[in-house]
């Protein structure tokens, strides 16, 4: 196959395998208020434990660039949710507090995978086989983020088929930079301790807007506590051996 | 000198620097509550900086470092559910009980006492890196005794005790990170579980003490701009620490 071709179809896998972290809410009947906030325990786990990732790697590139990259990304956050949160926001059904926090996550998911997009691109450099590897790692690492997507858009009623849609669409950047990323290795070198700065810090400021108050509403601190930094590193383990 | 000289002497520096704390609290009997929810997100914003320092050691085992944390977030829960803490309100202004200070008092020491693990353990890895995290956790003290100060100067208690009392929360921090230095240092082989457990004993202290209430006293956004700025100042001086 054409390595251009090649570099698509893997992004397209990555994509297509954060579909999956919708599956154990297909097995969950009836949310309640306290499921939900743990929900939102659980997805900010996943997203701290993601952007603590990223700020490691980012950082082997080049420190300042990667916080300043998070900065950026912070005041992202802060911008759109500004935006959001004036106009009638709504996502589906839902209308709201509930309907500003489904379109932040996928917003800030989907702005996230660019910069992961560009990484499979890059990778792609070192030959086909690390590109393989990356691809896999890629793909498994999406799952958490999909149940971090769906713990959050499930509690409002949206549906499971929707959940597994909305969490392919949040990765759908991925094939999409990784080929132009492939293409232009060279010159987004450089770029990429921002990229990657950047999405860690708008994720870990969504988490810190949204995710735990909406956790600490409804559930008690001790099993926020453990649950949030618990799933945390687990994310941070699998990313490691991964 | 020694580095066990040194975990000491930057311990207690760290310790000492608390009694700044009660610097806000000059000429006034009581701060706007939004300072206190602004302090504890401060110094939650810089404890989970220290925790992805202390998660992201370079070269460290991942599954060990993984199951430390583990049991550090399960230890958290269980001195809290232990101590009848785990519901208890750390501001609670114009509660005057002797119980309450007591119980204040106990979470604090605890609290502390996690923290010197931290720094004991970080001294183990290199000197820059345990200097840099008691350099952190001397600044994160500072707002929590301002938070404390706040809480005893709500009950009438001098300043000049209240300083001390700042002070004397944070000395078993010496005593532990002392304790934590002398221990890894003679098995060196504990040091990847032991960097676990100061990460997850930090993470779940954040969640459970710092986090829960500051968002009820400041509101989401600052609440969310402060902690993630103090998290992005760590992360990158541990950048530059390397
Ligand atoms: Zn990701
Ligand atoms: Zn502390």
């Amino acid at each position: 196959m054409h390595q251009i071709l090649l570099v698509g179809f893997y992004g397209l896998i990555t994509a297509l395998a954060t579909g999956l972290g919708a599956v154990p809410f297909a097995f969950v009947k009836r949310i309640s208020g306290r499921t939900a906030a743990l929900a939102n325990a659980l997805a900010a786990g996943l997203m701290l434990g993601a952007s603590f990732g990223l700020l490691a790697e980012g950082s082997r590139h080049g420190a300042p660039q990667t916080i300043l990259g998070a900065n950026v990304g912070l005041l992202f956050v802060l911008l759109a949710h500004r935006w959001i949160g004036h106009g009638d926001v709504s996502f589906g059904e839902v209308t709201g507090a509930g309907a500003r926090r489904m379109l932040l996550i996928v917003l800030v998911m989907t702005v996230h995978s660019f910069s992961e997009g560009v990484a499979v691109g890059a990778a792609f450099g070192g030959g086909t086989e690390l590109a393989f590897l990356i691809t896999v790692a890629i793909a498994v690492h999406n799952v958490p983020e999909g149940l971090a997507i769906s713990a959050v858009l499930r509690p409002e009623g949206t549906s499971v088929l929707a959940c597994a849609g909305w969490s392919v669409f949040s990765s759908l950047p991925q094939p999409l930079m990784a080929v132009p990323a492939y293409l232009l290795v060279e010159t987004i070198h450089p770029a990429l301790p921002y990229g990657i700065g950047f999405a860690a810090g708008a994720m870990v400021f969504m988490v810190f807007l949204e995710l735990l108050p909406e956790a600490f509403e409804d559930a008690p601190r001790w099993l926020i506590g453990i649950l949030t930094s618990g799933s945390m590193t687990v994310m941070l383990l699998f990313q490691r051996i991964l | 000198m020694h580095p066990a000289i040194v975990t000491l002497l930057a311990s207690s520096a760290a310790a000492t620097a608390s009694a700044l704390g009660v610097l806000p609290l000059v000429g006034r009997a009581r701060v706007p509550e939004r300072w206190i929810g602004w302090a504890n997100a401060l110094a939650g914003g810089m404890m989970f900086g220290t925790a992805f320092a202390l998660g992201a050691v370079e070269g460290e085992a991942a599954v060990p470092a993984a199951i430390g944390t583990l049991v550090g977030i399960l230890f958290i829960a269980w001195t809290h559910a232990a101590t009848g803490t785990e519901d208890l309100s750390l501001n609670r202004l114009g509660e005057t009980g002797p119980e309450y200070g007591y119980r204040v008092a106990l979470v604090q020491t605890l609290h502390a006492g996690s923290e010197g693990i931290a720094i004991g353990a970080a001294m183990t890895v290199d000197l820059p890196f345990g200097l840099f995290t008691a350099a952190t956790m001397a600044v994160h003290n500072i707002p929590e005794v301002t938070v404390l100060a706040a809480v005893q100067r709500s009950r009438s208690v001098s300043l000049a005790t209240a300083a001390l009392t700042g002070v004397a929360t944070n000395v078993p921090q010496v005593f532990v990170a002392v304790a934590t230095y002398a221990i890894v240092s003679a098995a060196p082989g504990t040091l990847s579980w032991v960097l676990g457990l100061a990460t997850g004993m930090l993470a779940n202290l954040v969640l459970v003490e710092l986090l829960p209430e500051s968002y009820r006293q400041a509101g989401h956004t600052s609440i969310a701009v402060v902690a993630s700025a103090a998290l992005a100042m760590v992360a990158l001086l541990i950048g530059w620490v390397g």
